[in-house]
């Protein structure tokens, strides 16, 4: 039974053979490669060409709605729908209201940007198959997805091979 | 941008010597005398706002110096490798310790203008500062102040000394050296920079008191710090001292330090100003109302806006903060802030409308003349960057 090729996986034994392989895809312009180290290896999202991380702009998104959302809740609550006399204090006391609005924007940006990070990892994914189970432990992985513009079967093999990939998947 | 990776020590170019040129000696010199002449003046007009406006520079200069004593000892005890390139900066800035020491003898000329406590008839008809004059008085307020003056000294000569020394032999341990003096010296420093500032500024109003004094004025010390440390960096760096070993990434780390310590005064100075507020007692509240009512609401507004909300959001992209122009541009916002700190804390007792003049400038400008010509002085002494010491390859390596 022929399945549609998804796209082409190269196990590198070290960084720097991986690094060489990335650089290839860097020239051909694909856009959707991924690579997968046992730990983060300086630069190489940069030669993949990926962009930096929309989870910063939830964070100072649902910060600001935390900050400005828990100030103004107080300020209703205290102030408006049910004054209440605390202290001889007068009603509208932003002093008072500062701690719990700096707990509302720490708490609604934390959980946003725990949030954020598996929307945009999109994770939990109970559905792709592991492409090695070595890239867990000694072996770094670089993934080519078919869809990329200019793909070919053949160059792909051929660059990681040159490379120094010393295995060569196919993903179905 | 990418950068040369150095494999090996040997590889890192020798670095030009710092200099200033001729012209800005002798423009900061002008400052200086201006400095002089104004304090003069002001003396013969109005000796108490002169003396107001000696110790807020005083202490002003005095903390930055101060900012890099703790900031070597910091990054000795924490082994970082990121500063060494730039380490030269904070070592330097120790130098100007010397000079405070004259200016606080000179700042004892004007006890009686400054402090209430030193005046026997009121104290004798008060009864709280009768109680507090065993610790309150001029000869213990001397002998504190010359004793950390002592251990600031001498700590800030041992450690630059032998990073001094290193430069030559290359001798690792003398880093692990520098470890074991930074690391009790950091308890140490913080115990008598906490003396320091209750005797200084606290003291000004003798029945008021507040525990984390200390730490309100540590944490502008460490934010103008990193401030004046990102001028001298990004001075050096353009002249060429600092330009093969310190890059974007450096600026980051300075401005991260900048950016958490912005949050961290912000942080103390919120404290202490709710529990007095909220607490309300007769005691305590006197200070706060001074400094937030009235004519000194603005200026209690501009530092909550100047000193935290604008730059905590004009440092909280990455981009600002690796950005040089950028960088330098809040750096400067940031010590005017910290003068107007100083100033907020000092001034509401000359009286209850903020004054702005000629003095306030002259004197703050013949400070600036003096530190600046101090710092850049010992800077063309000696080497701009410590080239033998062993965690400097990591250092100049630095990347994210």
């Amino acid at each position: 039974m022929a399945h549609k090729l998804l796209g082409i996986v190269g196990i590198f034994k070290d960084p720097y053979h991986l690094l060489r392989a990335a650089k290839e895809v860097q020239t051909r312009k694909f856009e959707h490669c991924d690579a997968f180290t046992p730990y983060p290896i300086h630069g190489l999202d940069k030669i993949l060409g990926h962009k930096r991380s929309k989870v910063p702009w939830v964070t100072l998104a649902f910060g600001l709605m935390g900050c400005f959302g828990g100030l103004g809740l107080q300020i209703w609550v205290s102030a408006i729908t049910w004054p209440l006399n605390i202290g001889g204090k007068p009603y509208l006391s932003i002093p008072a209201f500062i701690p719990i609005t700096f707990e509302c924007t720490v708490l609604l940006g934390g959980l946003a940007t725990a949030a954020a990070l598996l929307f945009f990892c999109k994770l939990p994914n109970y559905h792709t198959n592991l492409l090695d189970k070595e890239i867990t432990n000694n072996a770094f992985a670089l993934y080519i997805p078919a869809k990329e513009n200019g793909f070919n079967e053949n160059d792909v093999k051929s660059f990681m091979q040159k490379a120094g990939a010393y295995e060569i998947k196919m993903v179905e | 941008m990418e950068h040369k990776h150095y494999t090996n020590i040997n590889q890192i170019p020798k670095p030009p010597a710092f200099t200033m040129s001729r012209g800005l000696h002798f423009i900061y010199l002008g400052l200086v005398i201006i400095g002089i002449e104004a304090f003069l003046i002001a003396l013969r007009s109005d000796p108490d706002r002169a003396w107001h406006n000696f110790l807020l520079n005083y202490f002003y200069w005095l903390c930055l110096s101060l900012s890099g004593l703790f900031f070597v000892a910091l990054q000795y005890v924490t082994g970082s490798m990121w500063s060494t390139p730039l380490r030269r900066v904070p070592e330097a800035l120790i130098g100007y310790l010397p000079v405070a020491f004259v200016l606080l003898l000179i700042l004892f000329l004007g006890k009686h203008h400054l402090y209430e406590w030193t005046h026997l008839d009121e104290v004798l008809h008060d009864p709280i500062l009768i109680k507090k004059s065993a610790y309150l008085n001029f000869s213990f307020f001397a002998a504190r102040n010359f004793f950390s003056f002592l251990v600031w000294g001498l700590v800030g000569f041992w450690l630059v000394k032998n990073s001094l020394k290193q430069d030559r032999n290359g001798d690792v341990k003398l880093t692990k050296l520098n470890k074991k003096i930074s690391a009790p010296f950091l308890v140490v420093f913080g115990i008598t920079f906490t003396v320091m500032c209750f005797d200084l500024l606290m003291s000004l109003e003798p029945h008021w008191y507040s525990t984390i004094f200390g730490i309100y004025c540590f944490a502008g010390l460490f934010y103008s710090g990193m401030a004046i440390t990102i001028l001298f960096v990004v001075a050096m760096k353009k002249q060429g001292a600092l330009a093969d070993v310190v890059n974007e990434n450096h600026l980051h780390d300075l401005g991260k330090f900048m950016f958490a310590f912005c949050v961290f005064w912000a942080y103390i100075a919120f404290s202490q100003y709710m529990l007095i507020w909220y607490a309300n007692l007769p005691e305590e509240i006197g200070y706060m109302i001074r400094r937030t009512e009235g004519a000194w609401t603005p200026v209690a507004l501009a530092l909550l806006f100047g000193k935290f909300v604008i730059p905590f959001f004009l440092l909280l992209s990455r981009d600002a903060k690796r950005n040089e122009k950028f960088l330098v541009a809040v750096a400067v916002w940031v010590l005017v802030f910290q003068w107007l700190d100083c100033y907020w804390m000092i001034f509401p007792l000359l009286g209850e409308k903020p004054v702005f003049g000629w003095q306030e400038i002259g004197i703050f400008l013949g400070f600036l003349g003096l530190f600046v010509l101090t710092v850049t002085l010992v800077l063309q002494k000696i080497p701009p960057v410590p080239m033998k010491d062993p965690r400097l390859l990591e250092g100049v390596n630095h990347h994210q």
